[in-house]
């Protein structure tokens, strides 16, 4: 049970880093990544060959993060001159080409059968499973700092940038703000934390293969950022933890029910993803959390009075 | 051989065109990319097959009763989902659109099951003409598409909801000022959407087979096509079609089978470098 239990933790650790990547993106940059788990692949593969080629976990985490975020930063500039929805089906072909690559570039990636035997890092705990709980420490370590980047991007001056290039990017131009470069440096900000969310799943499983990595996983994101709330960080996490908690709990279900069968609960959990996504975007659009705003009430204007 | 792989695109291309006419109508009245295509593409194939196998109708029948048990959808989802969403921006319309193509090609596929399915159609010897191997599905298909496409322009060209649609298309306050419903024009362009998508998808699921990832699969060429054609010219949405069918078919000469698909995403990448318009676009789609 301990054991079962510090497994879902970790996953919910890494899909709370991919919604939050997600958030910078589209939430706060309006950037929609349908393509994610392109990324997500990309830095995954990228973490697990340099792990493999006998690179430490810093380094292979440094390499993963540092080409996914240029990938993303290349698909961002090549859609730079358009309306942000054709950056939609840019990163959507994107992560076809992830996946064909993966596929069918056996020599690099082992093709349909994957990469086994991932070297992976963890604190060495005492106790039974000692590696595993290390290992969600590590998770958790990593899920922090993710947290703390992205917390302090949105509440720096970048933050506002991004969320005046989201709501105008016409008006944002007209201040003088260059909207490509921070539409750029978001979307690959964005990117790297993918990678590290990938690099994570690499080393947790110890084994990845394509089948891995299919759009599910870009709709589960999405979910997760829609109902924690757009721009919300701290919504995210709940966002993230409520949805993996469903999935993998509804996992039981067909112990329970014996009537569906595996792929049709599949299906069903899926139409229930799209059902809730077009829900909240109809009636919570703002989702459960609500987003970082500074009042004008809680900017110093005038000094206050000195007596007190 | 060449000439054989410019045939077989050119039937590809087709096939792509009636999605990608689809696409360009409903972005050119809705203004936002329908991401609902894939599972449009999918739930028009089932519904074929449904009347077509277990119901024991034959194929044509089955098109039209899938083109507008599609339509039917559309409606639904156009109340249901796009209409409450209007006036929110084109990016929450088109993260919808993907939600609506979950629901769709998740729903065949709890339906269906992920068997491959195929039509009741008796496969024909394809014939021989001066070196060429010609399939009788792909003569189908091209009689198919060109007198949809045919009709569709009839349609658009001479008739009061032709001249509706492209007066909203070209400015829907003007429209609305003039006395266009706005709403009534969105509604038959979804049935015409449906029925262009539906009838894609019956020549699909007759080129491969029916199954539930058969629509995720013609996105990208569709999209490609449709940006490639200039979004918001049906015109240049067939043009399009016809060139990324082509090019994916004669890619087989330089690269991997395997990767034909990323014909159609070097393509988009292409069309956003050097001509963001698209090839008869009037206007760009930058903003």
């Amino acid at each position: 049970m301990i054991a079962f239990l510090v497994t879902i933790l970790t996953l919910v650790a890494i899909a709370a880093i991919l919604a939050l990547a997600l958030n910078l993106q589209w939430g706060l940059c309006g950037m929609v990544n349908f393509g994610l788990v392109g990324f997500f692949a990309l830095g995954a593969y990228a973490a697990a060959l340099l792990s493999l080629a006998g690179a430490g976990p810093a380094l292979a985490l440094l390499g993963a993060m540092v080409i996914t975020a240029a990938c993303g930063a290349a698909v961002a500039a090549l859609s730079h001159r358009l309306a942000e929805e054709y950056l939609a089906i840019v990163t959507l072909g994107f992560g076809e080409v992830v996946r064909l690559t993966l596929l069918n570039e056996s020599w690099l990636t082992g093709g349909a059968l994957g990469l086994p035997g991932i070297p992976s890092p963890t604190l060495r705990l005492p106790g039974p499973g000692g590696e595993h709980v290390g290992f969600l420490v590590l998770c958790l370590i990593a899920l922090a700092l993710a947290y703390l980047v992205v917390e302090r991007l949105a509440r720096a001056p970048f933050g506002r940038l991004m969320r005046a290039v989201r709501d105008d990017d016409v008006v944002a131009a007209t201040l003088g703000k260059d909207v490509v470069r921070v539409r750029i440096a978001a979307f690959a900000i964005g990117c790297a934390l993918l990678a590290l969310g990938g690099a994570l799943h690499a080393w947790h499983f110890g084994y990845i293969d394509p089948s891995q990595f299919t759009p599910i996983v870009t709709a589960y994101a999405f979910m997760a950022v829609i109902a924690g709330g757009r721009g919300s960080n701290p919504g995210i996490l709940v966002g993230a933890g409520v949805v993996m908690l469903l999935i993998e709990g509804s996992r039981f279900l067909k112990d329970v029910v014996d009537f569906v069968a595996a792929d049709q609960l599949a299906a069903l959990r899926l139409i229930l993803i799209g059902a809730g996504l077009i829900l909240f975007l109809i009636y919570r659009p703002q989702g459960l959390g609500r987003e970082y705003r500074r009042s004008a009430a809680s900017f110093p204007t005038v000094p206050a009075p000195a007596s007190s | 051989m060449i000439a054989q792989l410019v045939l077989n695109g050119l039937v590809t291309g087709m096939v792509v065109a009636l999605g990608a006419v689809a696409l360009t109508l409903t972005y050119s009245i809705l203004k936002f990319p329908n991401f609902a295509v894939g599972g449009m593409i999918t739930l028009g194939a089932y519904i074929a097959w449904l009347v077509n196998v277990p119901l024991g109708l034959p194929l044509p029948g089955a098109a039209v009763l899938a083109a507008i048990g599609l339509a039917a959808v559309m409606l639904a989802a156009d109340r249901f989902v796009f209409r409450p969403l209007r006036d929110r921006g084109a990016i929450t319309l088109l993260v919808a659109a993907m939600g609506l193509s979950l629901i769709l090609e998740n729903i065949c596929r709890l339906a269906f099951g992920n068997v491959a399915r195929n039509f009741d159609v008796d496969p024909e010897r394809p014939w021989r003409v001066s070196g060429l191997r010609i399939h009788p599905e792909q003569v189908t298909t091209a009689v198919v598409t060109v007198a949809a496409m045919a009709g569709l322009w009839l349609v658009l060209r001479h008739t009061r909801l032709g001249r509706a649609m492209r007066a909203v298309a070209d400015n829907p306050d003007l429209a609305a000022v003039r006395g266009i419903d706005r709403d009534r024009v969105t509604r038959r362009t979804w049935v015409l959407a449906a029925a262009l998508v539906a009838l894609s998808g019956v020549l699909i699921g007759m080129d491969r087979a029916i199954d539930p990832l058969m629509g995720w699969a013609y996105i990208i060429p569709v999209f490609a096509a449709a940006i490639l054609g200039g979004l918001g010219s049906p015109g240049g949405a067939v043009l399009g079609a016809l060139l990324i069918g082509v090019a994916q078919e004669l890619s087989v000469l330089v690269i991997e089978p395997n990767y034909r698909q990323v014909v159609g995403f070097v393509a988009i990448a292409l069309v956003l470098l050097a001509r963001p318009r698209g090839l008869l676009g009037v206007e760009e789609i930058r903003r």
